[in-house]
């Protein structure tokens, strides 16, 4: 995965992702602390198609790796996730 | 291919012509409306456009309602094909005496193109018009015309052909006397002043488009005056006729994803610009033609509560799909378009910059947007798009094509 080890975080801008939440989101890199910061990068995605998936329960949708999907995504979840990844990371 | 009934897929070839007509006018400082009014019309059964600009004596309400009046008859009796005394002559009976002045007055230039190239120009009392071809001023003799009944006016007529590339540009005064009485200019800005910059301008870019040559002018002649306030209504008409700039804007899915490797090839070997309007839609023109989409969350800040735009190679703009259609409609509607948000000025402009649009709309149903959970309306996508393309014909004149996938 590109960036070194950093945790790739994909925000979804899709329609419904972006009304249900993903406006807020997409300022996500402001309420990181800064040692959190450095170990993750941030990117915007146009639609990743988890709304047509009755897999899933709710957008906004957030990635992280490409293989965690975080769903009805605040601020608030999706830190406390990366936080638990980075520390399963770290374990490694 | 299609299940919808799609319209008549009309491409226009490469020689033909399109006729751009565009005003810039700005209202002199202070007044609420502006003296000089500018009409036009694509009659397109008999390929004919014809266009008029008239400064109305004095400025405000008052040369507003000269100006408008004149235009709408001058416009109406040419297009009737009157005789054209006759209808100045209606024209200055028709407008109201001013009560100060005694007079009743409102000049005109008024450019009638036929098909062919065949141009006939009418003007009374304007500056001259400009006809530029290959940057020179091409003069033409006039016929001069008087009215018995109104004899101290006069009426000047030329008639000639115009070839792809050529230009017409009809201003009223408050062009030519910009800056009158300054130390810079002393008889203002002048027909030669103006044509010297016209000529700089389509010098450094030949393909300079009317509407931004008209905006150039006006703007232009603001600042030869003091503190660049406007000291009277300034108008400048520009037509060119060059070859269609032409835009394919795709949005949404085909309805049948057997369709999806055709849908995006309408990308390919296009001859003119190419947005994508929602991220679905990036996304499988992406997948067919593999390229690879990138998102700038930096632009986030211009983008008012809309998603940012994204990249995709070999496609001019990528945008989301409902709400920035939505709010383009809005903006083109009402037509206060200047501090839109990030992409929709994005395709407003390049929207605006075209001759010939084509939509090409994939009509599949997005089942996500049908969530009773969302907080707004969220239009279903072809509604928008017949919208838009009505008022890009009707205020914007426009020539649209739609075809559903």
């Amino acid at each position: 995965m590109g960036n070194g080890s950093k945790l790739k975080v994909e925000i979804c801008l899709g329609t419904t992702c972006f009304i249900l939440g993903a406006s807020e989101l997409q300022d996500l890199a402001q309420y990181l602390e800064p040692e959190l910061l450095d170990r993750v990068d941030i990117v915007g995605r146009t639609c990743l198609g988890f709304c047509k998936d009755r897999k899933f329960d709710g957008a906004p949708f957030v990635r992280l790796d490409e293989r965690v999907v975080i769903e009805r995504a605040t601020v608030t979840r999706v830190t406390e996730k990366i936080k638990a990844m980075l520390k399963e990371k770290d374990a490694e | 291919m299609t299940s919808e009934p799609t319209a008549p897929y009309e491409v226009p070839s490469p020689d033909e012509t399109f006729v751009e007509i565009e005003c810039c006018s700005r209202t002199k400082t202070g007044e609420t409306a502006c003296g000089d009014d500018f009409r036009s019309v694509r009659i397109a059964d008999e390929g004919r456009h014809i266009a008029v600009l008239s400064d109305g004596l004095g400025s405000g309400i008052k040369a507003s309602l000269l100006s408008n009046m004149t235009t709408t008859m001058a416009l109406e009796f040419v297009r009737r094909n009157m005789e054209i005394v006759q209808s100045a002559e209606i024209i200055m009976d028709t407008l109201p005496v001013c009560e100060y002045r005694k007079i009743s007055y409102a000049t005109f230039t008024v450019f009638d193109l036929l098909p062919g190239g065949l141009t006939r120009v009418v003007e009374m009392d304007n500056p001259p018009f400009i006809h530029l071809r290959n940057g020179h001023d091409l003069k033409w003799p006039a016929d001069i015309l008087f009215s018995e009944r109104w004899p101290d006016r006069k009426l000047a007529i030329s008639k000639f052909r115009m070839v792809q590339g050529d230009r017409l540009i009809a201003f009223s005064d408050g062009v030519t006397q910009a800056g009158l009485g300054s130390e810079a200019c002393k008889f203002g800005w002048r027909r030669e002043g103006a044509l010297a910059y016209i000529q700089k301008l389509v010098d450094a870019d030949p393909l300079i488009s009317a509407r931004e040559l008209s905006e150039r002018v006006v703007a232009e002649a603001c600042t030869k005056n003091p503190q660049h306030r406007c000291i009277d209504d300034i108008s400048c008409l520009v037509i060119y006729l060059r070859k269609p700039r032409r835009l394919r804007l795709l949005t949404g899915p085909p309805f049948n994803q057997e369709d999806d490797r055709d849908f995006a090839e309408t990308v390919l070997n296009f001859d003119g610009h190419t947005i994508i309007c929602g991220g679905t839609t990036a996304n499988l023109v992406a997948r067919e033609l593999g390229r690879t989409i990138s998102t700038d969350l930096k632009l986030i800040k211009y983008c008012g509560g809309l998603p940012p735009p994204s990249k995709l190679p070999g496609i001019d703009l990528v945008t989301e799909g409902i709400l920035t259609l939505t709010e383009c409609v809005r903006r083109l509607e009402s037509g206060e378009y200047r501090d839109a948000p990030l992409p929709v000025s994005n395709i407003i402009t390049f929207l605006l910059e075209s001759d010939v649009i084509e939509f090409i709309v994939g009509t599949k149903v997005n089942e996500a947007h049908q969530d009773p959970r969302l907080p707004v309306d969220l239009e279903i996508r072809r509604n928008i798009i017949k919208k838009m393309s009505g008022i890009l014909e009707e205020k914007y004149r426009k020539k649209v094509i739609i075809q559903y996938f």
